[in-house]
């Protein structure tokens, strides 16, 4: 049998079993070593296995994934979750459809921190959406603004999506960060306008609240300081290049630790606390990362990837042609993929493709991120969705996937500029390395 | 994506196991912050004036713990994430076959990441491997390896055997 | 495509792109194994570290994962003859050289094949002299040397440590991105690789520190592998050795030009060192290499005895003098 023969059946068999419920992890490394087995050898496989999981849990580089995570854990500790969200409340809560506007900013301050979009949804919407409940707000549209919201965590740097992608696609990490900032702003804008037509539009989707004074939302502000300093010594020193990604992280969980006894939270409860949500949560990434790996080696012995290189040159299509076809494959596999999992996935398969038609692999990784997190909210299989109807079973999904489909619509036009204007996203890189 | 809950694990689990958990928690937290500490002394050190010789082995040690650990836990916690989307729309019956089939595969997965492991640590064990400047013996960190990811095999096989046992006697 | 019954496809694994310098040896080798069997053995080639790891390449090939490959013993935690005696080459002037004295080397020494166990080699591998190509600062004196992280193989790792670099080991392939983020301030490596592996986008100065460079085992297939082939199709692989050595050496000479002129072009700035300097260098780098060929005996090797030997058979030939191994078979 053919090895790109036996690569195409792997795909398919992996969909099946992926959507059957087996986990991720489990899921990639079994048709990975499966694939290996058949086409070199039941040994090599087993060897490859061998080697690819010690590496992968001795690897230097792989060691920022824990690290942020923990240092999002710590800032947790510290009780930073909803603060974000209340400063922005105390602004703009007065104004209609103010304190979903709020959820953004919120969403987008906790994302740079937590580094991952479900951990942004499922915390921010914690205090938010019953807030927002309070006060009268339609309950799907104000889910939904969550759900989108939440997407932001997986772009704002520090990003644990794009630290993997700088990692396998060997592209400097603090440009990634940079490249990342205007694309963020503007998404974020982008959903504010998005609330303020809908309430607009229709006012009785997000209600008035009452105004807060001054020394309250001076109050709010100073609460988050502090935060907002460790986030900007973090990122500034890792685009500034005091130091590396990793060390950038080890650095961030001692600023974290330093702030968790600034706000008198330290504890040996809220440390433990901290370290065990770490540990669970890393295992699950890197049980995720080993089966991708395995699964990568997998598709790289079956030559598939270059097979797709010569179509789409033999094809002589556009560049942006190319790329609007891999933003459809992204977004309908990132309907039933974990994004870290369709990262490290597809990168393998793209790059190659995107340095083909000469475009940049910056450009490319926050495309593929900014793709990625659209899958986070689309139907049918949005993840976010899902994470935030898990804490409020009563509101209905359809009404949230309904919700949802403004925000989608802007999310496709802010794609769709990205790809059009590339300098949106290389403006500031380029300054930086200036 | 959802991670599973885990049912009760804390009450129902016997003392053995909550001081097994705590030894587990114990190492991989030391190995997370010694990470972090080597790291950040190394920063700290460029930024001053003195260098942290092989503080890059010591993170890589000290990660080789923490994760290994770290998905040990995650295995004994059921937090390994799946799409659990059409899981939940399927009858009970599909429903109890999908859960098993995780669980096989999560063990085989395991097992063979573990057997894989094994075969290279025996081809390397007279080697006498060790890091490049501080020298550190790698074997016992392949052992610990190997070690967390065979009873995360073990704790899914013995999940699968118990529920295939339970769905023989409910027949 | 089936193939032609009685037809050999064999695997071969690289870690770089297939337009690396390296890669372009591997296909003029290639492509003479085809010739010279009239098609019987086909390689089948797979860049850019599909299936090799970048430190147990050795271990994964003697298990078949892909049948014949680059290897890189100088970075498997378990080889430790192979991590040092690279630095017994001082003095040494050209690449020919350098494999013709690892060759008398392993004929003498039976240690140094050891490492390699299940393996048969292909050729060895020799290189340009390196200098180090540094980020942010220039190395205009040892002194310069002070607190630069840097990429270095373990034999010039303590002779760097001594003028207070903090010098870390890791695969050449992980160097370009690792400099791009600023994991490492520079790295010790040859002109030829500013070009190659594009190493002048990641760096700004270059400095000409010539430090020692040594030969290796650089490509391999399994013991067990080897063991299945036809007397006749052994005889080919024993004879392309020589047609693979010769391919590495002029392919490296082409890219040592080119890195250079690359180099210019990208406005590196090329960064001599005082005579006294290189001189104080080389005199610590040599004494070193005794120290660390010494520390072999916790292994059960001999490691001052090959390194003397190096020693002799490199200052035999700067004499003028042909090498000549033990075996009294000039080479
Ligand atoms: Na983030
Ligand atoms: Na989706």
């Amino acid at each position: 049998m053919m090895p790109e023969f036996i690569g195409v059946i792997a795909f398919v068999v992996l969909l099946l079993i992926l959507l059957g419920g087996i986990p991720i992890g489990a899921a990639l490394a079994l048709v990975g070593m499966v694939g290996l087995a058949i086409i070199i050898s039941p040994e090599a496989a087993l060897i490859k296995s061998g080697v690819i999981a010690f590496d992968t849990v001795s690897r230097y580089e792989l060691g920022v994934l824990p690290l942020f995570m923990l240092m999002a854990q710590l800032c947790f500790a510290a009780g930073a979750s909803a603060d974000f969200f209340e400063m922005a409340a105390k602004f703009v809560g007065h104004r209609r459809g103010g304190l979903a506007m709020a959820s953004i900013g919120g969403s987008a301050g906790f994302g740079a921190i937590s580094g991952s979009s479900l951990a942004t949804v499922a915390t921010v919407s914690a205090v938010a959406l019953p807030e927002m409940r309070r006060q009268g707000y339609q309950p799907g549209f104000a889910a939904a603004a969550l759900a989108a919201g939440g997407t932001l965590g997986s772009l704002t740097p520090p990003s644990g999506a794009l630290i993997v992608y700088g990692i396998i696609a060997e592209q400097s990490i603090g440009k990634l960060f940079g490249a990342a900032v205007i694309p963020v702003i503007s998404q974020a804008i982008f959903y504010v306008a998005v609330i303020a037509l809908l309430c607009r539009w229709r006012p009785e989707l997000g209600p008035v609240g009452p105004r807060a004074t001054w020394a309250e939302r001076g109050r709010a502000l100073l609460r988050v300081t502090d935060l907002s300093l460790l986030i900007l010594f973090v990122v500034g020193g890792l685009i500034l290049g005091w130091f590396t990604p990793t060390e950038a992280a080890s650095v961030g969980c001692v600023g974290a630790l330093l702030l968790l006894a600034f706000r008198r939270r330290f504890s040996r409860a809220a440390l433990g606390r901290a370290l065990t949500e770490t540990l669970k949560t890393t295992g699950m990434i890197y049980t995720i990362v080993i089966g991708a790996l395995l699964f990568s080696t997998f598709v790289g012995v079956t030559g598939i990837t270059g097979d797709l290189v010569g179509m789409v040159r033999a094809t002589g299509a556009s560049p942006i042609l190319a790329v609007i076809v891999m933003a459809l494959i992204l977004l309908a596999l990132g309907s039933f993929l974990d994004g870290l999992a369709l990262m490290l996935l597809m990168t393998p398969i793209f790059l190659p493709v995107i340095l083909g038609l000469g475009l940049s692999p910056i450009w490319f990784g926050i495309f593929l991120v900014r793709t990625m997190e659209i899958g986070f909210i689309h139907p049918p299989l949005g993840f976010n969705v899902y994470v935030i109807q898990a804490g409020a079973r009563d509101i209905p999904l359809g009404a949230i996937f309904r919700g949802v489909v403004p925000f989608l619509l802007s999310d496709f036009v802010h794609l769709a500029l990205i790809i059009a204007f590339p300098a949106i996203v290389l403006w500031l890189p380029m300054i930086q390395g200036h | 994506m959802s991670e599973e809950p885990d049912p009760g694990e804390e009450a129902s689990a016997p003392r053995e196991a909550g001081a097994a958990r705590t030894v587990l928690l114990v190492l991989g937290s030391a190995g997370l912050l010694t990470a972090m500490a080597a790291d950040a002394v190394a920063v700290f050190g460029r930024h001053v004036g003195f260098t942290l010789p092989g503080s890059i082995e010591v993170f890589q040690v000290a990660a080789v713990v923490a994760l290994s650990v770290a998905i040990l836990l995650a295995s004994l916690n059921d937090r390994h994430a799946a799409v659990d989307l059409m899981i939940n729309r399927a009858s009970p019956q599909l429903q109890r076959s999908l859960f098993l089939g995780g669980r096989l595969a999560l063990a085989l997965t395991f097992a063979l990441l573990c057997a894989g492991s094994i075969w290279v640590s025996a081809d390397l064990w007279d080697t006498g491997e060790m890091t490049e400047v501080l020298a550190i013996p790698v074997r016992p960190f392949r052992l610990f390896w190997i070690l967390c990811s065979g009873v995360a095999a073990v704790h899914f096989a013995i999940q699968f055997a118990r529920a295939q046992f339970v769905k023989a006697s409910r027949r | 495509k089936p193939l032609p019954p009685g037809t050999i496809e064999l695997t071969y694994a690289s870690p770089y792109a297939a337009t690396h310098t390296f890669s372009r040896a591997d296909i003029t080798w290639m492509k003479w194994i085809e010739a010279e069997s009239h098609g019987h053995i086909r390689i089948k080639p797979y860049w850019g570290g599909v299936l090799l790891s970048s430190n147990e390449n050795m271990l994964e090939i003697r298990h078949g994962v892909a049948d014949i490959g680059m290897i890189t013993p100088m970075y498997a935690r378990s080889a430790h003859l192979q991590r040092i005696q690279p630095s017994f080459y001082s003095g040494i002037r050209s690449i020919p050289d350098q494999v013709a004295v690892y060759k008398c080397l392993a004929a003498a020494f039976p240690a140094m094949n050891a490492e390699a166990n299940g393996l048969h080699l292909l050729a060895i591998q020799g290189g340009n002299v390196p200098g180090i190509l540094t980020r942010k600062r220039p190395i205009r004196t040892l002194a310069d040397l002070k607190g630069l992280r840097l990429r270095a193989q373990e034999d010039t790792a303590d002779v760097l440590r001594a003028f207070g670099a903090d010098p870390v080991n890791m695969s050449m392939a992980e160097v370009y991105p690792a400099m791009a983020k600023g994991v490492i301030d520079g790295v010790v490596a040859p002109a030829d690789s500013l070009k190659a592996v594009h190493l002048a986008d990641v760096g700004r100065y270059f400095s000409t520190l010539k430090v020692p460079r040594g030969a290796y085992p650089g490509r391999a297939m399994s013991q067990a592998l080897w063991e299945r082939l036809s007397p006749v199709d052994r005889d080919i692989f024993t004879r392309g050795e020589l047609v693979w050595e010769q391919a590495m050496n002029s392919e490296l000479d082409a890219a040592l030009t080119a890195g250079e002129r690359y180099a210019r072009s990208e406005k590196i700035e090329i960064v001599p060192l005082p005579a006294a300097d290189q001189a104080r260098f080389d005199a610590l780098y040599s004494a070193n290499a005794f120290r660390l060929g010494r520390g072999l005996k916790a292994y059960g090797i001999d490691g001052e005895a090959i390194a003397r030997r190096a020693a002799e058979l490199i200052a035999a030939r700067k004499g003028g003098g042909t090498m000549t191994c033990e075996t009294g078979r000039p080479s």
